[in-house]
């Protein structure tokens, strides 16, 4: 058996959720070969029946520990796609894994981490453990408790990362995969370990162009005051009262994606961002992730030559620590694919894959958060922030 | 404000200054310059503290009208992405029209046509609903393509199109129909975006020229997007490429029906045709079975006919008077024309049946002529007919020297029968490319142009005066087509009335 990892890749754009799954897992199993799948990772987009896919993936690669979610559309290695299904395997002697689900995180978080977290920890079947990997549902209101259940099972410092699990921007229900199970409102996660090498590489290509404001309340993701005025208000005075009211009707829009909120959490601490998705009552502002109280908020600007820059820096920030690259997986916001457009979400994946090679196995799917971890004066913390693009190479 | 400090200063000084000398003493005057020098650091940081807070401020000031530029470029950047993002969400729009068009294309039934819409085609259209089917002239619709919407819910949309008459209002509109929650004042239409789960949604009939028709929802629940009217627009066109896919479809059922018809129609001429020409070539090969059969029965009592009237002349039954010698003679003369045309049909069916191979000799061309000239000079010279023979470097001919002499003996006796004494008969002879070509001019009465098509055919004489008088049977220009096409030579006439003719033809030199 080879003691290198090895990644295949299978996909499928069919409109049957049955065969899409069978075709994307059959082709992933081609691939790999002869050697038998220690883990299966399956992202797909909102329109597939989701159990049925399941059932497609599940009778090629039988038992093998499976986890993933639903998506804002799945990345291949021939680029993005918006209706489609990618299965991912990953195979190695030496490879150690095991999955754990928790669910009812939007009123659980905590409690709802540290049972993803034991979940995979029980049946963890070597010694050394790497990193966790976690997806989860991407509409519940903010993961810093979700980590930190996480991190009070596994360790404070340990390695934490991946993506919000997506719907295609609807923003009604996303789906986790567990082993066979299909769940809503959840948290899933791998727990890997081994001999393996884990890069991480992340950016948003996103700079600060207003003036930074104090967040003097705030609760979870809503933000009721700037600078002790309304947040709307504050946040109108930017936009304008006509993108206002344009991002009040259409959602989460373009104007809002390219002009995210750019949060620190003190003077110390890397500007993380955040979208504003929704207007609460009494001028209050909706983000997408956590913001605290005493913290700062700056409008930050982007455009596509930025983000394009971002993708290329983080794929050579997670190449770095790794020798032998087996693959990659790429977790792009699905915030950054509706800014890009069409063409120019094609060019950030051939951006990607020009620096790692043409030849390394690539996929992920766009997400509507990102789990990163971040490297601070006190430490190594872990982070939670969308519309950046987070990649995690893998190797030896 | 900071000249006070300077004056508090100074007076401190001169005051501190004033009381060390006035008290006197070396540990006044240490502690007055402790004072003094406290005093003046003081002055100095609060002088630096002044200017720090100058410089804040006008940092401030600057950092504020920053921002403040800052919100003027968001927002005129804001407007450029608003148009971008409508402009991206066209041309993605615009995109999926042009490969739907290219799937309709090749579609070739309106069940296929009417299949086309699928999960991507209305998501790029910026929907999330889509219901795509066919009306029937029952007045009812079936659905062909469902996006976003399962069946049952599908049949109840339908069922509410039929009942309502929304089905009918939609049929008859000639642009698409949109339908908003809370603006749609119809309660029909309002019950319709509540079936579909939609807050809004754009309706449009497919009304082809031939074919059936068919309705075309797309909905979605965020609301209008950006331009009404470009939602509209799109699916006019839509609509139009489909009603166009459906008349395509059914003129090419019409073509291919067409076609299968018409191929039918040939199978069956074609073996119509093919029966008639078996039943043809059989009874032509029952008529010339038929002409051998018979021409062998007359044969032999023909022979008799001759053998007995040739020993009466003799005489050996006793002599006879001069009238009966004549009458004799008549019977001999009648029989030997009655043989010759006997020969001649056998000769036809012959070559006809394939029953005569013709030989393929190198035939001397002057010894062929010559003994051509010998048959017919006697009938010549009777009339006086002049005869030129041209055969320039032709040296031999290539056929069976029986039958080719048979060819031009007819040809060159029937120009003489034809040509009034003192005419003229030219015999001449050409070679190029493999071919030999041969033609028999007179200066006779000529044949007319209606009688020209039939001359070759058997049994037909020109209903001509000089044809009147002078017997024939109609069988030797017969005999000489056959003879020469067996020979794989082709034989063709040129005449003109009362300027002569010319029989032309040509024989395969190789």
């Amino acid at each position: 058996m080879s003691q290198a990892l090895t990644m295949s890749i299978g996909w499928s754009v069919r409109a049957d959720a049955l065969r899409a799954g069978k075709e994307a897992a059959s082709s992933a199993m081609e691939r790999l070969g002869v050697t038998p799948p220690k883990l299966a990772l399956a992202f797909s987009s909102i329109h597939l029946h989701q159990e049925s896919l399941l059932e497609g993936i599940h009778s090629v690669i039988g038992k093998t520990p499976l986890l993933g979610g639903s998506s804002a559309g799945v990345i291949l290695p021939t680029g993005p796609v918006s209706h489609g299904c990618v299965v991912i395997l990953l195979a190695c002697s030496t490879l150690s894994c095991s999955v754990g689900a928790g669910e009812g995180v939007k009123d659980r978080q905590r409690e709802c981490g540290q049972q993803a977290a034991f979940g995979a920890l029980r049946d963890f079947p070597g010694n050394q453990r790497s990193c966790f990997l976690m997806f989860a549902d991407g509409l519940a209101p903010g993961y810093s408790d979700v980590v930190r259940g996480i991190c009070e099972v596994l360790g404070t410092s340990f390695l934490v990362v991946g993506g919000m699990a997506g719907d295609d921007m609807r923003f009604s229900k996303t789906y986790q995969y567990c082993k066979q199970r299909v769940l809503h409102n959840a948290v899933v996660g791998a727990l890997l370990g081994g001999p393996i090498c884990i890069g991480i590489g992340n950016a948003h290509g996103f700079a600060p162009i207003s003036k930074p404001h104090r967040v003097t309340k705030a609760a979870g993701p809503i933000v009721y005051e700037l600078d002790g005025q309304p947040a709307a208000t504050v946040y109108e005075d930017y936009l304008g009262h006509e993108s206002i009211a344009h991002m009040q009707k259409q959602g989460l829009s373009r104007q809002g994606i390219a002009y995210p909120l750019g949060w620190q959490a003190d003077s110390s601490s890397p500007l993380l961002l955040r979208n504003v998705i929704g207007f609460g009552e009494g001028g209050s502002l909706c983000c997408t992730a956590d913001v605290s109280e005493g913290s700062t908020l700056q409008l930050m600007i982007g455009n596509r030559e930025l983000v394009l820059e971002a993708a290329a820096k983080a794929a050579k920030q997670a190449m770095q620590s790794v020798n032998r690259l087996s693959g990659i997986l790429v977790f792009d916001a699905a915030v950054r694919k509706r800014l890009l457009g069409p063409q120019q979400a094609a060019q950030e994946i051939a951006m990607i894959q020009s620096v790692i090679g043409q030849s390394v196995p690539l996929a992920g799917c766009y997400t509507y958060g990102e789990q990163v971890p971040l490297q601070t004066a006190s430490g190594y913390e872990t982070a939670n922030q969308t519309g950046s693009i987070l990649i995690i190479a893998l190797g030896t | 404000m900071h000249y006070w400090i300077y004056f508090v200063l100074t007076i401190g000084i001169l005051g501190t200054l004033t009381l060390a000398f006035e008290a006197g003493g070396g540990p006044a005057l240490g502690m007055a310059t402790v004072v003094l020098g406290s005093l003046a650091y003081l002055a100095l940081k609060i002088e630096l503290a002044r200017r720090q807070v100058g410089k804040l401020r006008e940092l401030q000031t600057a950092y504020q009208q920053l921002d403040e530029q800052a919100k003027l470029i968001i927002r005129t950047d804001l407007e450029l992405h608003r148009i971008q993002e409508e402009l991206d969400k066209r041309l993605a729009s615009l995109m999926s029209l042009h490969e739907l068009g290219r799937q309709l294309a090749v579609s070739l039934r309106p069940e296929e046509i009417y299949s086309k819409l699928d999960i991507p085609t209305v998501a790029s259209f910026g929907f999330e609903i889509g219901l795509l089917g066919m009306c029937h002239s029952s007045g009812s619709i079936s659905w062909n393509s469902l996006v976003g919407i399962e069946q049952t819910l599908g049949e109840a949309v339908r069922d509410h199109l039929v009942q309502s008459g929304l089905l009918k209002q939609m049929m008859s509109a000639t642009s698409p129909l949109t339908l908003q929650e809370g603006i749609s004042t119809q309660p029909s239409q309002q019950r319709l975006l509540e079936l579909l789960h939609a807050t809004f949604a754009v309706v449009a009939s497919i009304i082809p020229h031939t074919g059936p028709s068919g309705c075309l929802i797309l909905g979605r629940s965020g609301g209008p997007a950006g331009n009404l009217r470009a939602d509209e627009e799109l699916l006019s066109i839509l609509t139009n490429q489909l009603a166009t896919a459906v008349e395509n479809s059914a003129l090419y059922e019409k073509a291919w029906t067409s076609q299968q018809e018409l191929e039918h129609k040939v199978q069956e001429r074609t073996s119509e045709l093919a029966q008639v020409n078996t039943a043809l070539m059989r009874l032509n090969q029952a008529k010339s079975d038929f002409v051998s059969a018979v021409s062998h029965e007359l044969r032999t009592p023909l022979a008799a006919i001759k053998g007995y009237a040739a020993l009466l002349l003799t005489g050996q039954f006793g002599s006879l008077s001069h009238p009966q010698e004549e009458r004799i003679g008549k019977i001999e003369k009648h029989a030997d024309l009655l043989t010759a045309f006997i020969s001649n049909l056998l000769d036809i069916a012959r070559i006809e049946s394939g029953r005569i191979t013709m030989e393929q000799r190198l035939i001397p061309i002057d010894d062929f002529l010559g003994s051509i000239q010998d048959v017919i000079n006697p009938q010549m010279e009777s009339k006086q007919i002049r005869y030129d023979v041209e055969h320039g470097n032709v040296t031999h001919l290539t056929g069976d020297t029986q039958h080719l002499q048979r060819v031009f003996v007819n040809l060159l006796s029937n120009a003489i029968k034809y040509t009034p004494p003192n005419g003229r008969i030219h015999l001449r002879f050409r070679q190029a490319n493999g071919t030999l070509t041969a033609s028999v001019s007179d200066t006779g009465c000529g044949i007319s142009a209606e009688d020209l098509p039939k001359l070759f055919q058997e049994f037909y004489r020109a209903n001509d005066p000089v044809n009147q008088q002078i017997r024939g049977t109609g069988l030797g220009l017969a005999l000489v087509k056959r003879i020469i096409e067996a020979h794989h030579g082709t034989i063709q006439v040129a005449s003109e009335k009362n300027k002569g003719s010319t029989f032309t033809l040509t024989l395969p030199t190789g």
